[in-house]
């Protein structure tokens, strides 16, 4: 008996060893994968999300300037340009210049994240790879789910006990199977001016960044989605009636006459539970669902008003501002932002971009553009339609006024 | 007793619970060769740091009190530890070892290296459990290490468990983990999930604030012990100021040549007396290839102060034609001057 005894506690202990030596197989293989894909950005870090050089990094890190050099693992250099960001969310896209073939790693479902469920962390802490270009990863688990914090706006974070210190910012937090499910950004601090991981760390979850990466492609400052018009108060509040229990959602207090909010259909007293298929359970969560998209998308929301449940769709953000922005994001580039007022009375030049095709042919910010092509021009969507059919390598005979002066530019199209 | 026997066997465990139980287990086994360290200080101040308004402090790192730890590393009383934790002026017979089965041994200091920050003890004791060591090409970036401590109970001894989160850190001389690594458990034990050793703790120097690893410790490697270990028992003091210094700062690097483009010769330094200039590229240093900044480092590393070193370096003949001349020079090493 007790020779079996100490035969089976052997099996066992034997048996242990190797189950850590498989996870440990599993844990040295992803690294080994998502090694290569590290960037060294400035005194943070970035992680390569494409073949031909897309990399994301915290908006803190990168700014918004461009040609950055950065460092892949082993040393390689690279000009980076920042595309796209968004300053709240703390994120920004770059591009790195004549990238082609570099190992990358996919974002993954940060929906799928399990607290409790293991995760690895890539970044540069201290900078103590910096020579041996070699990055630092660290093993932890999901701690919390839907973090919320403001300034910066963290509305939506992963909350993991992976060591994430300074100079890890940017840095990729990579599920098991080699996914990228959040860009590690801000850390919990023990002291004052000791800023040193206390096992508490933040990452923006990579479904959020998934949502806004088609606005970063299309470059510049992308702001994060809220519903306006709207005032939101949290169910339960004492101070109001007929407003439910906390944990019921968010009711609307007011609604601005012909905002988007209004336009949707929202109703002062209305329970706003649901927005996008998740589940809206106290005023933290509305702000952390709702920045989950940039401003322009249009968002269902499921509200609760008296016995029925509604489903109305709302539009985010301030609509002319989104609307210039989408403008000046147009495939063929004119290298200039209409103003957002359309009166009808031609197109009005916002702002011209530096090194832009607009800028060559001596457009200036105020010009209002009146002919295209000797076609007369009343607003944007007209103007679109004069060069909808031409091609880079096109010129286009523009004619602008400026100071009250008729004047006439060639626009030559790349 | 059969029931929890057919449990076992037949039950499929969590990974974690197997892990859990594995740590016991190798705690018991690693904890073996693990030692604790007291120190009694004079109230001399610390080495380097004792000018100043911290001069009349015992101890300019103000350590919190309770033993260290440190690593039986050869069966006939060999012990090593973090140079850190026996530095600054020691009182006679002042540092003490006891071992796993409570055995108290005065300890006399061999030898230490600053750089790599080991020190070598010496006890009177013959047949200590020594632990195997790990093969460094087996311990990668996410390999499982455990770091087991004996302080601050030296009966009791620590494991925290963590990954490999770099492998060429401090020069090349230390891995990195996240396994947490404070004053105490420094100078322990670093291992593989099978009770290898990997390395010995290190560089815990935290100036303000005690307690905060923060998720990064190192640990000097086995290989890199073994380096110095001859001159670790030969009583050698390798102060970090001893080490070779050759007087250039590396730049941006050259497209055309691989190697270390000097952006400036400190002047009077060794390598402005043996005649090389800004912007030559070393290519070679004792007849070893030289391919970036680390690799001379790494080469500078392993010379002498006093040595003689032949360095050849690729100066530019023609700009245009991007032609080079290629000069060796004799550069005689230096210690690092005061600053």
């Amino acid at each position: 008996m007790s020779v079996l005894l100490a035969l089976g506690l052997f099996v066992q202990a034997d048996d242990d060893l190797k189950k850590v030596l498989e996870h440990q197989q599993k844990l040295r293989a992803v690294c080994e994968q998502v090694r290569p894909t590290y960037v060294f950005f400035g005194n943070g870090s970035g992680v390569c999300i494409s073949a031909d050089g897309w990399v994301l990094t915290n908006f803190h890190v990168s700014g918004d300037r461009d040609n950055q050099q950065v460092r892949m693992p082993g040393g390689k250099k690279f000009m980076a340009d920042v595309v796209g960001w968004d300053v709240h969310g703390d994120i920004a896209l770059c591009k790195l210049r004549e990238a082609k073939e570099l190992p990358f790693l996919e974002l993954g479902d940060s929906d799928k994240l399990a607290v409790g469920q293991p995760v690895i962390a890539m970044g540069n802490p201290f900078l103590l790879g910096n020579g041996s270009w070699e990055p630092t990863i660290t093993y932890g688990i999901v701690s919390a789910l839907h973090r919320y914090m403001d300034n910066p706006g963290y509305f939506d974070a992963i909350q993991t006990d992976a060591q994430i210190n300074p100079g890890n910012s940017g840095g990729p937090l990579i599920t098991l199977d080699g996914k990228v499910v959040g860009i590690n950004g801000r850390i919990d601090i023990k002291r004052f001016k000791n800023r040193v991981n206390t096992g508490i760390g933040y990452a923006i979850p990579a479904r959020q960044i998934q949502r806004y990466m088609k606005a970063f492609q299309a470059g510049g400052k992308v702001d994060e989605g809220f519903i306006d018009g709207i005032t939101i108060g949290e169910c339960g509040d004492t101070r109001y009636e007929n407003v439910g229990q906390y944990g019921d959602g968010v009711f609307v207090a007011g609604v601005e006459e012909d905002s988007p909010a209004a336009k949707a259909g929202f109703e002062n007293g209305d329970i706003i539970f649901e927005i996008e298929g998740y589940r809206v359970y106290n005023a933290n969560r509305f702000h952390g669902v709702v920045s989950n998209w940039p401003q322009g998308e249009r968002l269902r929301v499921k509200v609760r008003r008296k016995v029925e449940e509604k489903e109305l769709k709302v539009f985010l953000g301030n609509p002319a501002k989104v609307r210039a922005r989408e403008l000046a994001a147009s495939p063929v580039d004119l290298g200039f932002t209409p103003s957002a007022d359309f009166d009808d009375l031609g197109v009005e030049v916002e702002s011209v971009a530096k090194g832009g095709v607009a800028e060559a042919a001596g457009l200036k910010a105020g010009d209002v553009v009146k002919k295209v092509d000797d076609r007369r021009i009343k607003n944007w969507d007209e103007l679109r339609g004069a060069v909808q059919a031409r091609k880079p390598g096109d010129t286009l005979k523009f004619v602008v006024v400026r100071d009250g002066q008729e004047k006439e530019l060639s626009l030559k199209l790349k | 007793m059969t029931l929890a026997l057919a449990l076992a066997f037949l039950c499929p465990q969590e990974e974690s619970v197997s892990l859990a139980r594995h740590l016991r287990t190798l705690r018991e086994q690693v904890a073996r060769s693990v030692v604790a360290i007291d120190v009694q200080r004079t109230a001399d101040p610390d080495g380097q740091f004792s000018r100043g308004q911290f001069s009349e402090h015992a101890d300019y790192y103000n350590r919190p009190k309770g033993p260290t730890s440190g690593v039986i590393y050869e069966a006939d009383g060999l012990i090593l530890t973090s140079y850190f934790n026996v530095s600054g002026e020691i009182r006679k017979e002042g540092i003490k070892v006891t071992l796993a089965n409570g055995k108290e041994y005065v300890a006399e200091l061999l030898g230490f290296d600053e750089q790599r920050d080991v020190a070598l003890l010496k006890i009177a004791e013959k047949d200590l459990p020594v632990l195997p060591k790990a093969d460094p090409n087996a311990v990668g970036q996410g390999t499982f290490v455990a770091v087991v401590g004996r302080s601050p109970d030296k009966a009791i001894p620590t494991i925290n468990l963590g990954i490999v989160s770099a492998v060429n850190r401090m020069n090349k001389a230390a891995v990195q983990t996240d396994a947490e690594m404070n004053y105490g458990n420094a100078g322990g034990a670093l291992v593989t999930m099978k009770g290898e050793l990997v390395g010995v703790g290190c560089n815990v120097k935290p100036r303000n604030v005690w307690g905060q690893s923060g998720g990064i410790g190192f640990a000097c490697k086995t290989a890199e012990i073994d380096k110095v270990l001859p001159r670790l028992k030969n009583r050698e003091k390798i102060a970090a100021e001893n080490r070779p210094y050759l007087g250039i700062q590396p730049g941006e690097g050259n497209p055309d040549v691989e190697g270390v483009q000097i952006a400036e010769v400190v002047s009077g330094s060794p390598a402005d007396k043996a005649g090389i200039k800004k912007d030559d590229v070393i290519v070679e240093f004792g007849g070893k290839k030289i391919t970036d900044f680390e690799s001379l480092r790494e080469q500078l590393g392993e010379r002498k102060i006093g040595e003689t070193v032949t360095v050849k370096v690729k100066r530019l003949k023609d700009k245009d034609k991007k032609e080079y001349d290629e000069k060796e020079f004799k550069v005689k090493l230096e210690g690092r001057p005061e600053p």
